[in-house]
């Protein structure tokens, strides 16, 4: 749906004929509004240049505000100025070319040498992608290298002139052995050089001449692109840019009226120079060299330059990324009882955003029942055939509805089963944005499905997520078929599941299939009816129902499955023909890296994935919710584990002495690369690393998951090993940036210590534990390492950030042809087939 | 985006393969560790690891903050320590400065004096001539030794600085000079593999110097230095180098990235036919959109440029087009959409 397609867009400078046909006045005042408040002719708010204020017409299109795009004008300046940003460019020509007749300093030799490099530069921008895409990098340099040496050519080749000493003065004034060169004596040197000889420069002179870098007609833009803003009080404030053009004027009239009154030359020079001075920040505020041009309240003015460049520019703020309508954000909850790949959006959201609704011939009735209604699914405007816009309201309903015909277009408020769009920052994956189908819900936040959070990496607490709703049918199709959270269930980055079962739903999976599990028909009927399951499995014994046989039913029929941990033999899984006749569902199946899940992705698709996923979640939740699932402060301390505690604690210490010992007798070998004493801080940290470690087996031998903080861990749902010892057993090694604290009082950490006292203790190594509490050295030792890597977050962010930008800049043109070739944005060629093999990162864990 | 329901597994043509690499190699990236040793358990040879790591192959430096240089030995005495150790000592660098005990510098008639440490030049199978010998490729001095001292002298010519910098200067360099052993190969370690072979690690990226050792095993040395690999090897080694350095950087951190992804970014650094970085300087800097590049980084400098050169932006790239509120052409937005006529007829009726 776009009307105008640009086919290419050519960057020149501004002739100054070309300034005289678009400047539609002349600004001679350097004012902008009267003492009646109104914009001053040939000012720079002249009414020529369009308007803003509501009310009046533009001079010109006589278009309002909104309507009239603005118009151009332009200044006389009585004395040419150089413009700032092409300054180096005229150096290197004014270094080129002879500073009488204006040739290049090349003989004719040379310049045969240099066509053909010359015309391959030509040819490749005439479009002609084929032939000359890219020119060989070894031609570039050579041309290069010939035109850097033409500053050092002495004599002219044609007139015999010898050149003279060229000096570019930072930012634009230039000297020719040591006298000035005046901008209009530039502007003539420029104008000289032939389009033949800027051709070997590599400049088109027929689109850009030099000249035109020397400015004498200066344009001044819209006032739309200068708005000034009336402040509450009533008193008018001028746009930076409005400014600078002020001084601009006055500069150039003082000028004029001195010219004119025949000053003396210096008087006149110096002016000359405070114009060049206005000119040049004007158009960049930050040129080095040049103090900054700033406001009455010593703020920096904001010139063209800075209003592009950056981060908050006008490129990468307001062209790359645009703000939004169609668009709702609010804090996420979690709600499995919704689908995986529905979002539940409050009622009051579904009631101001709208979807477009084509009137036809077919669906007419149920767009006249929509517009009947008073209340919720209603339709907020209503836009006839000939697109007049009209707002729905009670004083117009019926008019509206009798004169509906296919054709129209409705503004629907949002109902369930629309298609949006939901997203969570830092989008740092293409998974971070993802379809959702609405279910409109009673409260205030957005309902997330538990199993949909991971690849926003969200939580609930206070976290708050975006939903834009597409409102043309194709974008509405695209988000259906291609974005639906379903596909995003295996991650592109490495083909594995993303969008997983976790914490309740692995314990409930776990505990409902586990061997011995059997239940009453009444559980087994509710725990079945959950999922929408009508019908009980053939009761295994005693009239008791088996919990695989339960999960079973979720299951399709054709699906077979085998599944080993190769490290625990223990889990395992058979699923033969639909039945899970062995070993129960664990994390590996449907968790992360979930094979099973994996398997019937692969198998079923998407969709069949996503209602699994559904199915797990309502089952095991319904299990876990059934027997209950709870923890206390005694699953963690464990006082038949005390001795062991002591006994790592023990042998760890008397390593690290006895590598003190070998290290105070000289016998520590050094690693290569390292000194003796750096070796023995390096090994001494890794021992009492190591305790951990040790003791993290220690729990994992003696401890099974009738202790439930040992379910939690071995079933994936929450917590890890590590965390047990450290509330258990001992905090162990704390380390302050990537080694042991070593900063503080002279020889030691803390002033409670003895000067270069060796024990681990007193170099971070902590003891105790959560649950008995720490002393205060092992509270300040623990404190130490939390803030020192809760201060390097923000540095990761920041760098891996812009490591990020990078990569995608580079990157962001390829796509894939339709051989499977990798094609940039010019048509190079990347990689003859995709990966090697044209296959889909997506897929490539698929059997 | 493949449809596992065709039971397809190839590419959808139009993905936006360039971006979907990018992201994967960034989104795990915000998990790493800055630090560069951030390891519990084994001590081994230091190698910048983890986030600078990736940037530093990114970014295509040209010198590595650490380069080290893997050296396998032979088959026939892989599994030979002592040969190994020898082999060890064949490599390492050797330079003046390790074997004296003094050095007298001598500033009025331009000279110095080095003594040699026995013990270190017999530890090192090193002799008196050996050393003059190789300090006489040294431009512009006399060498001459007697009784384990060696002077050294400024010859008197024109070219020759005998200011007490430029005395200085050469003199430095005399001690610094290699005299044994692979140039820049120094720190070297043994390491030992799970079936009982062992192989050398060093700092140095000195791979040509290392292939001409006897002993050595030609067809495994492996060095971290993309550049270096691309002048002894070539580009397309240096491609796979970078795309197996960014794999074992990523694994070291526990992330599982697809090499697809990998690989496309060692193909797009090296598709000139040299190594370029990813930033500004390299890939994106060389677009040929004008917007594209104003809008990434230093956007006055490519604009004043284009408008210089008269330059044309063919609007072909995503960043241009987005720019300019058309629609982008990856994925969805290279293909048309179409309908048969007859139906299109059905449907408008009549």
């Amino acid at each position: 749906m776009q009307a105008e397609l640009i086919d290419h867009i050519r960057f020149t400078a501004v002739s100054p004929d070309m300034v005289k046909r678009m400047s539609v006045a002349k600004i001679i005042v350097p004012d902008t509004y009267n003492d009646d408040g109104y914009p001053i002719d040939g000012g720079l708010i002249d009414q020529r240049l369009g308007v803003i204020d509501p009310g009046l017409k533009c001079k010109t299109c006589g278009g309002r505000a909104k309507v009239c795009p603005g118009h151009f004008g332009h200044i006389e300046l009585v004395r040419p100025v150089i413009h700032p940003e092409f300054a180096k460019t005229i150096y290197l020509l004014l270094q080129s070319t002879c500073k009488d007749c204006h040739r290049i300093l090349l003989n004719e030799k040379q310049i045969g040498d240099l066509r053909p490099t010359i015309e391959g530069f030509v040819r490749a921008d005439d479009n002609d992608k084929e032939l000359g895409l890219q020119t060989s990098v070894e031609s570039e340099d050579k041309n290069l290298s010939i035109i850097k040496k033409l500053k050092t050519v002495k004599k002219c080749p044609y007139c015999g002139a010898v050149q003279g000493k060229l000096k570019l003065d930072r930012p634009t004034f230039f000297y020719m052995n040591g006298n000035r060169l005046k901008s209009d004596e530039i502007h003539d040197w420029l104008a000289k050089i032939s389009n033949e000889d800027l051709a070997l420069l590599g400049i088109d002179g027929t689109v850009t001449r030099p000249e035109w870098f020397v400015i004498s007609y200066l344009l001044v833009p819209p006032v739309n692109v200068r708005p000034s803003i009336t402040l509450e009080s009533g008193e008018r404030s001028e746009d930076d840019l409005t400014h600078k053009l002020v001084d601009i004027i006055r500069t150039n009239q003082r000028l004029e009226q001195d010219i004119d009154a025949g000053a003396p030359q210096i008087i006149i020079d110096d002016l000359w120079e405070l114009l060049q001075y206005q000119v040049t920040t004007y158009f960049n505020n930050e040129t080095p060299g040049v103090p900054v041009a700033r406001h009455r309240s010593t703020r920096p003015l904001k010139t063209l330059a800075q209003r592009l460049k950056g981060k908050e520019g006008r490129l990468r703020y307001n062209l790359s990324g645009k703000r939004v309508n169609f668009s709702a954000r609010t804090v996420i909850t979690p709600d499995n009882y919704i689908s995986m790949d529905e979002l539940g959006v409050p009622q009051k959201m579904a009631e101001v955003l709208t979807v477009p609704f084509y009137v036809t011939k077919w669906n007419i009735e149920y767009a006249k029942k929509l517009l009947s209604n008073t209340s919720y699914p209603t339709v907020l405007n209503h836009i006839s055939k000939d697109g007049t816009r009209k707002r729905v309201a009670d004083m117009n309903r019926e008019e509206l509805l009798a004169a509906l015909q296919p054709g129209d277009i409705l503004d629907r408020q949002l109902i369930d089963g629309d298609v949006v769009l939901f997203n969570r920052q830092p989008t740092l994956h293409r998974i971070s944005i993802n379809a959702h189908i609405v279910r409109v819900l009673p409260g205030n936040t957005f309902r997330v499905h538990l199993a949909s959070v991971t690849p926003y990496n969200a939580d609930f607490d206070g976290d708050e997520m975006n939903m834009h709703v597409p409102q043309t049918l194709e974008a509405q199709a695209e988000a259906r078929l291609l974005m639906n959270i379903s596909t995003s269930i295996v991650s592109p980055r490495n083909g594995l599941p993303v969008v997983v079962a976790l914490e309740d739903m692995l314990i409930g999976a776990y505990e409902l299939t586990k061997d011995g599990a059997y239940y009453q028909k009444d559980e087994a009927a509710r725990l079945l009816a959950s999922v929408g399951v009508y019908e009980l499995p053939k009761p295994s014994k005693d009239g008791m129902y088996s919990g695989k046989d339960i999960f079973s039913a979720i299951l399709r029929d054709d699906l077979n499955f085998e599944y080993t941990d190769k490290k625990n033999p223990n889990n395992m899984a058979v699923i033969k023909n639909g039945r899970l006749v062995k070993g129960y569902i664990s994390s590996k199946l449907i968790g992360k890296r979930g094979m099973l899940l994996l398997h019937i992705y692969d198998k079923y698709g998407p969709e069949e994935a996503k209602r699994f996923l559904n199915d797990v979640s309502k089952l095991a939740g319904r299990a876990v919710y059934t027997f209950g699932m709870s923890i206390s402060m005694r699953d963690y301390y464990i006082s038949s584990l005390e001795g062991e505690r002591q006994k790592i604690i023990s042998n760890t210490l008397s390593e690290a002495s006895e590598l003190l010992r070998k290290y105070k007798d000289g016998t520590l070998e050094p690693l290569p690369g390292y000194t003796k004493k750096q070796t023995y801080e390096l090994e001494v940290f890794a021992t009492l690393n190591i305790a951990r470690s040790i003791a993290m087996k220690v729990i994992l031998d003696s401890l099974t998951i009738d202790n439930k903080a040992m379910l939690m861990i071995s079933a994936d749902a929450r917590g890890n090993i590590l965390n047990f010892v450290q509330i258990g057993m001992f905090l162990g090694q704390q380390s302050v940036r990537g080694g042991r604290p070593s900063r503080g009082y002279n020889g030691r950490i803390l002033p409670y210590f003895t000067r270069k006292d060796s024990n681990p203790m007193n170099k971070g190594f902590v003891k105790s534990n959560y649950i008995e509490g720490l002393g205060f050295i092992d509270y300040y030792m623990h404190a130490m390492g939390a803030r020192d890597s809760a201060m390097g977050k923000p540095l990761v962010t920041a760098v891996s950030g812009y490591l990020m930008r990078r990569l995608v800049n580079a990157m962001q043109d390829f796509y894939v042809g339709n051989d499977l070739s990798v094609r940039d944005a010019g048509g190079a060629l990347i990689e003859t087939l995709y990966g090697g093999d044209g296959i889909d990162p997506m897929m490539e864990k698929m059997q | 985006m493949a449809i596992a329901k065709n039971n397809s597994v190839k590419v959808a043509p139009g993905e936006a393969v360039g971006t979907v690499a990018a992201q994967s190699i960034g989104e795990p990236s915000t998990q790493m560790v800055l630090e560069n040793f951030h390891q519990a358990g084994v001590v081994s040879a230091i190698r910048t690891k983890g986030l600078p790591r990736l940037i530093e192959l990114v970014d295509a430096r040209k010198v590595p903050k650490v380069a080290t240089i893997e050296i396998w030995p032979e088959k026939a005495i892989m599994k030979d320590l002592a040969k190994v150790k020898a082999l060890k000592k064949k490599i390492e660098e050797v330079k003046v400065k390790e074997v004296i005990s003094d050095f007298d510098e001598n500033f009025n008639n331009a000279s110095m004096q080095l003594t040699l440490n026995k013990e270190k030049l017999a530890m090192y199978d090193l002799t008196d001539r050996g050393i003059v010998s190789k300090l006489e490729k040294i431009e512009g001095i006399e060498v001459s030794s007697a009784d384990h001292v060696i002077t050294v002298k400024i010859k008197k010519t024109k070219s020759a600085d005998r200011s007490i910098h430029g005395i200085r200067v050469m003199f430095v360099k005399v001690r610094n000079m290699n005299i044994a052993g692979v140039k820049g190969v120094s720190n070297i370690g043994i390491e030992t593999t799970d079936d009982g072979a062992y192989y050398l690690v060093a700092m140095g990226n000195n791979i040509s110097g290392v292939l001409e050792i006897d002993g050595v095993d030609k067809n495994r040395v492996y060095s971290n230095d993309p550049f270096e690999v691309m002048r002894v090897f070539g580009i397309e080694a240096a491609r796979n180098l970078i795309a197996n350095e960014l794999k074992d950087t990523m694994k070291v951190n526990g992330v599982d990235v697809s090499y697809r992804h990998l690989m496309l970014v060692a193909d797009a650094m090296t598709f000139y036919g040299t190594i370029k970085s990813v930033g500004r300087h390299g890939i994106a800097g060389s677009k040929n959109s004008v917007f594209a590049r104003a809008a990434y980084e230093e956007t006055i400098k490519h604009f004043t440029n284009a408008c210089v050169f008269g330059e044309s932006d063919p609007l072909t790239g995503v960043a241009e087009n987005i720019l300019i509120g058309k629609q982008v052409k990856v994925g969805t937005g290279i293909v048309k959409l179409s309908i048969k006529k007859s139906d299109l007829k059905e449907i408008k009726g009549k």
